[in-house]
């Protein structure tokens, strides 16, 4: 884990010394994946070219995302193009996200596969002034904001903890087999939980830590977004 | 009196030997408040009084300075003012005595002239290398001691399995006052934190987990001094004995945090919950509560479940009481077949009896005592069943009838609690309540009240591993 940690201290580096309180998407899951959380497969790319090259790997259909950082809600702002089916597309919505993104983009973009599951879930951290790092888990996607079902624990969890978090989820009936769906590996979404309190305790500059939506594909959940904010700078 | 090693706090609940510094010959000042509570608790070990005037205070001879103090003394209570307490704490190190409870206010509490001294008294506490109770704060009760150090009024305390951690002086005060006049229930420690300048809510716990006398802590906080050890400290503790936590106010994620969702949902005392479910405290959201529950911890154990079946006189009460059981996280269950044969064998052929048990028409029958009796006798008898509340129809007519059968038979079925509400004419009502609770029935004026209390002990029981043993007797 010490180089993963190394790495993670590279991206909040960099990010510091342009000025930025989030790391992109993109780096935020080189974040979670460093502590084996399941992400999105995904390409950072800048050109038409690259794109095409990037999403014949992965296989279509793909996503494509504008790279912004810190950029909460790219979907509202029409920064994110789903279930591209093939070159033709990907290169049209290339060109629309483009001239959608304003002037603090620069130019990257976000090659990703589609992952298809109807259970969204969502992950955090957060650093409390009492408690220090604790973690979230609750109902994801467009449910997150307006059911507020959401469960946090003190990290560092144990594997009791992140078991009986997800038993004391309102909707704890999602993660059982339902409508001829699979349940939901607990031991990997608890895994998760682990993960993100652990990455709150080795880096005190991250402040909070969003994966939304955690999507369950089959029985795996995986991040397809995800966002890390920085802690206010230190003073010089 | 306490098992294993020596513990810092040893010398504030035990003390051999005590010293009330700024003991007062004028009744209803706090230094001589102080002094009477000790002599009213029959503290055993040896009381001395420092005032400068070196006058006689309730039979005592006072000493004029420190320095004609003996060696070796335990514990010191000082209701000097404000700003003499950093001084008179570096006095008392320098006579070596470590434990030392500060009654005054005027600190931090009060403004930044207050906040100064209370700097100045946390540095007078490191050099010294004393334990502090306070300041700001009424003291504490040691009732296995016969002793406290609060300059409220308190008469004699009685003793009891419960314990309280207060951040206010109320508990060893105004609230201890209701406590020794209007419940049944004694206690064994309670603990004013004042400003927590040194010994806070987590010192207090870690004692009392380990402490013999203590069944049930009940701790009543608005801030926690050292959150993460105090998490620490309460996950040990609620595994062996119920921790219960009245919490004012909530906690707030960072401005950094709030930029993201999970810090948005942080700010709404979710993390407060999160953590103190996680260190298995069991938290109560009413003041009153802190005395309900005492009252049938103190007189029962936990039960081994949240399953409880009740007898009622009326059947508007078996409907709205089974949804009150509901709302709470308690199960009313199906009976057992036997114990469905019981309870018909007393019924009028007309009633269909079940769980909850209608009596009305039992004590039309065959009278109180055998139509409550037998009834409760069965309930407590069914193997899924893990409590019963039995409620008393009381009035004129019926008089109070000997309730005998009733103790009788909560003794004979230990591991079940039995709480006892009423419903009916008031002075029969108190005169059972009194009756019942003097023989270790705990009782509740208002109906709702044994259901509330029943999912408070359910919750406990579903973090405590050990059965705590009902007290004897």
């Amino acid at each position: 884990m010490r180089r993963a940690t190394a790495g993670i201290e590279r991206l909040i580096r960099a990010a510091r010394r342009r000025g930025e309180r989030f790391l992109s998407e993109h780096d935020s899951k080189r974040v979670l994946a460093a502590y084996g959380v399941p992400v999105t497969r995904e390409v950072l790319v800048r050109t038409s070219a690259e794109a095409a090259a990037a999403a014949r790997r992965i296989r279509y259909p793909v996503a494509l995302k504008a790279s912004l950082p810190g950029e909460a809600h790219k979907t509202e702002r029409g920064l994110v193009a789903l279930g591209l089916g093939g070159e033709r597309a990907l290169r049209a919505a290339l060109g629309t996200l483009r001239a959608r993104a304003g002037p603090v983009f620069r130019g990257e973009f976000l090659v990703q596969e589609m992952v298809r599951g109807s259970r969204e879930l969502a992950l955090g951290m957060v650093r409390d002034p009492q408690f220090g790092p604790c973690v979230m888990v609750g109902l994801g996607g467009i449910f997150a904001e307006i059911l507020q079902d959401a469960v946090f624990r003190v990290a560092p969890l144990s594997r009791g903890d992140a078991r009986e978090m997800l038993g004391a989820l309102r909707g704890r009936r999602i993660l059982e087999p339902v409508r001829g769906l699979p349940a939901v590996d607990r031991g990997a979404l608890g895994r998760s939980l682990v993960a993100v309190g652990r990455i709150g305790l080795d880096h005190p500059d991250i402040a909070a830590i969003d994966v939304n939506p955690l999507i369950v594909r089959g029985a795996t959940p995986v991040a397809v977004d995800a966002l890390v904010v920085l802690s206010p700078a230190p003073a010089a | 009196m306490r098992t294993g090693a020596a513990h810092p706090l040893d010398a504030f609940f035990a003390p051999r030997s005590v010293v009330v510094v700024g003991a007062s010959s004028t009744p209803g000042k706090p230094g001589n408040v102080v002094v009477r509570n000790i002599l009213a608790n029959g503290f055993q070990g040896d009381l001395h009084l420092v005032n400068p005037r070196a006058d006689r205070i309730e039979g005592i001879q006072a000493r004029a300075t420190l320095d004609e103090l003996p060696d070796g003394i335990d514990q010191a209570i000082v209701t000097l003012p404000a700003a003499q307490t950093p001084a008179t704490v570096r006095a008392l190190g320098a006579r070596g005595i470590r434990a030392v409870v500060l009654a005054a206010s005027g600190f931090a509490e009060v403004d930044q002239i207050g906040a100064a001294l209370q700097a100045d008294l946390g540095r007078a506490i490191r050099e010294a290398g004393v334990r502090v109770i306070g300041p700001n704060t009424t003291g504490h009760v040691s009732t296995p001691a016969g002793f406290t150090s609060s300059f409220f009024p308190l008469g004699r305390v009685p003793r009891g399995s419960v314990s309280y951690i207060a951040q206010t002086g109320n508990f060893c005060g105004i609230s201890l006052r209701h406590i020794t006049s209007a419940e049944p229930f004694g206690v064994a420690r309670s603990v004013g934190l004042g400003n927590k300048v040194d010994v806070d809510e987590s010192d207090v716990l870690d004692y009392l987990g380990d402490d013999p006398e203590t069944r049930s802590i009940f701790l009543y906080l608005e801030s926690i001094a050292r959150p993460r050890e105090f998490l620490r400290i309460a996950r040990r503790v609620s595994r062996v004995k119920p921790v219960i936590l009245l919490k004012g106010g909530a906690s707030d994620a960072g401005a950094a945090a709030a930029l993201a969702h999970t810090g948005a949902l942080a700010g709404d005392g979710r993390v407060v919950d999160g953590a103190l479910a996680q260190a298995g405290v069991t938290r109560i959201r009413r003041y009153s509560s802190l005395f309900h529950v005492a009252r049938a911890l103190d007189a029962v154990g936990l039960p081994r479940g949240n399953r409880v079946s009740f007898l009622s006189p009326s059947g508007a009460f078996t409907v709205c009481l089974t949804d009150l059981c509901r709302a709470v996280g308690l199960e009313v269950p199906a009976l057992e077949p036997r114990t469905l044969a019981r309870l018909q064998a007393l019924a009028p052929s007309f009633i269909r009896m079940r769980n909850p048990v209608d009596i009305f028409g039992s004590v039309g029958l065959h009278g109180y005592e055998r139509a409550y009796g037998d009834a409760l006798d069965a309930v407590l008898a069914d193997r899924r069943v893990d409590a019963t509340v039995v409620i008393l129809m009381l009035t004129s007519e019926t008089g109070m009838p000997s309730f005998d059968f009733l103790v009788d038979c909560a003794r004979r079925h230990p591991a079940k609690p039995v709480l006892v509400t009423f419903m009916g004419e008031h002075r029969h009502n108190l005169a059972a309540k009194a009756w019942l609770e003097t023989r270790g029935v705990p009782c509740y004026m208002q109906v709702e009240e044994p259901f509330e209390v029943l999912a408070v002990l359910a919750r406990c029981r579903a973090r405590v591993r050990a059965p705590a043993p009902a007290r004897e007797g």
